[in-house]
């Protein structure tokens, strides 16, 4: 149903310590943002290609697909960076509306470029977080980094939700549809809004019931759930601190120059 | 038509046909590392007074009563389906509720701000839409600025004796519009323009995105008055239990 939350079940970097694929997601990404260079957004790149695709064991066509689906919010924005309405032209094009011009500079198509290098070498990071790692391990690393135990509760209870209420939305929607639940735009919006009403009530009946369960269970306030450790290993950590280390200096020498 | 000219009409049917497809997901969500650096930390440090009430709001609640808990998460939950279920719309383009303006109805802006940064971060994991280090920005113009103008929008409504349907529409609509004016705004700080700085560049922004946000923002508003109708038609102890409806109220 949710594909990345399948693929990162079969990821042969599953059972990597959570920690160490969280510290380099995070480290790369910021690294990524703060230089904004073009020779780090390739490498990157590069990088989290390799690891995700060839490490990580997932398929070549879902990762590109993925990749691309930023895409129209990356062109539409960055057209809207580049393209000015000024009554004098730029350098690198320009094309006379009236009295104004549609129009845009070198350096303007440059830095263009450079955001959506950048955006996508970032996003490759997010994604070699999320397809390799299951969301209960990103829960712990969130618990040992003192986020409110109120907070990770929330969260675990949710995303064990999710499933559900997708579940239910899915049968009833293509019961919906068996029945020309969707045949013009006004059935399909009636069928929409009587499906979600639906699931807030499915949902509000089921939370009755899983609380019923956990205080027949001795719920006190906390939920205890026992984690699989699967400790560090060092050659993984020399490896992420060498390659950290090398984009520090990058980010250094790209900032002085 | 010769042979040439032939290929070239169905080239561009093609590339038309390839950018009508592609979609739309949800284009209000500002992507992973598109912001500078700074301006993630100033929207971020912006989100968190208001996360910091939704927080103590929710552990209030909590301890009065502790049932509170499995309804705040399957809220959380619901608002994250019903943002990623595709909702029929006009242009035929794939696009997405935010369903943060029923959220915020329903239950509080400030509950819904804490719900609304954990459903953004699953977002960002599981669908790709969004991003860890945008996150502030999207909690900001998504989870605190929507709702709060949708719950602010409704009660004056309701204060001035509109309608309850019309104000639930106005309320989600104009909640989904701000959102989208709140997140031009972001992109247009971040990047000004060469000329003319930063309201030439949110203009930019408004104009590009206008067309995909404006006829979602009024089926937003259309889907939740529909929702609204059929959760008081089906579900009014429910209503009662999130607190939508007070007790000594009849419809």
């Amino acid at each position: 149903m949710i594909t990345i939350d399948m693929l990162c079940y079969y990821s042969r970097l599953r059972y990597m310590n959570a920690m160490e694929k969280f510290t380099y997601a995070m480290l790369t990404l910021l690294f990524c943002v703060v230089s904004r260079s073009l020779a780090m957004a390739v490498l990157v790149l590069a990088v989290n290609g390799i690891l995700t695709v060839k490490k990580g064991g997932i398929p070549f066509s879902r990762y590109w697909h993925y990749l691309m689906i930023p895409l129209a919010f990356l062109i539409l924005s960055t057209l809207a960076v580049i393209v000015n309405i000024s009554r004098t032209p730029f350098d690198a094009f320009a094309i006379p509306v009236g009295s104004y011009h549609l129009t845009a500079s070198y350096a303007s198509i440059y830095k263009g470029i450079q955001m959506i290098l950048t955006a996508l070498a970032s996003v490759s990071c997010l994604y070699f977080l999320s397809f390799n790692t299951p969301m209960t391990d990103i829960l712990s690393v969130l618990k040992k980094l003192r986020c409110p135990d109120l907070l990770v509760e929330l969260m675990l209870l949710i995303y064990r939700y999710i499933f559900l209420l997708l579940g239910i939305s899915f049968s009833i929607s293509l019961s919906q549809d068996a029945r020309l639940g969707n045949r013009d735009l006004k059935t399909s919006l009636r069928s929409f809004g009587a499906m979600a009403s639906v699931l807030l009530i499915r949902a509000m009946t089921r939370s009755g019931a899983l609380f019923d369960a956990m205080e027949a269970r001795c719920y006190d306030g906390r939920l205890q759930v026992l984690e699989e450790q699967y400790p560090p290993k060092r050659k993984e950590i020399l490896w992420i601190l060498f390659f950290e280390i090398f984009l520090l200096i990058l980010t250094i020498w790209s900032k002085i120059k | 038509m010769s042979k040439n000219q032939k290929k070239t009409v169905a080239l561009c049917t093609i590339l038309a046909l390839s950018f009508g497809i592609t979609p739309i997901a949800n284009a209000m969500h500002i992507m992973e590392g598109y912001l500078p650096v700074g301006s993630c930390i100033t929207w971020g440090a912006l989100c968190i007074p208001f996360l910091a009430a939704g927080f103590f709001s929710i552990r209030n609640k909590l301890r009065e009563n502790r049932r509170a808990l499995t309804i705040l998460a399957m809220s959380g939950a619901f608002i994250f389906v019903i943002s990623s279920l595709k909702i029929p719309s006009v242009t035929g383009s794939c696009s997405h509720m935010t369903g943060t303006g029923l959220g915020a109805i329903l239950f509080s802006p400030s509950a819904v701000s804490i719900l609304g940064i954990i459903v953004l971060l699953f977002q960002a994991i599981l669908l790709a839409h969004g991003g860890l280090t945008t996150l502030g920005a999207n909690t900001f113009s998504m989870a605190i600025a929507g709702p709060f103008l949708s719950y602010a929008v409704y009660h004056l409504c309701l204060r001035l004796k509109v309608n309850r349907k019309v104000s639930i529409f106005l309320a989600a609509m104009l909640g989904d519009v701000f959102t989208y004016c709140v997140t031009s705004l972001q992109l247009a700080m971040a990047y000004p323009s060469e000329s003319g700085g930063v309201a030439a560049s949110a203009v930019k922004f408004l104009g590009v995105f206008a067309p995909t946000q404006l006829p979602l923002a009024v089926i937003e508003g259309l889907l939740t008055v529909i929702i609204i109708i059929g959760l008081e038609t089906y579900a009014m102890p429910e209503l009662r239990s999130i607190g939508f409806i007070k007790e000594k109220e009849v419809y």
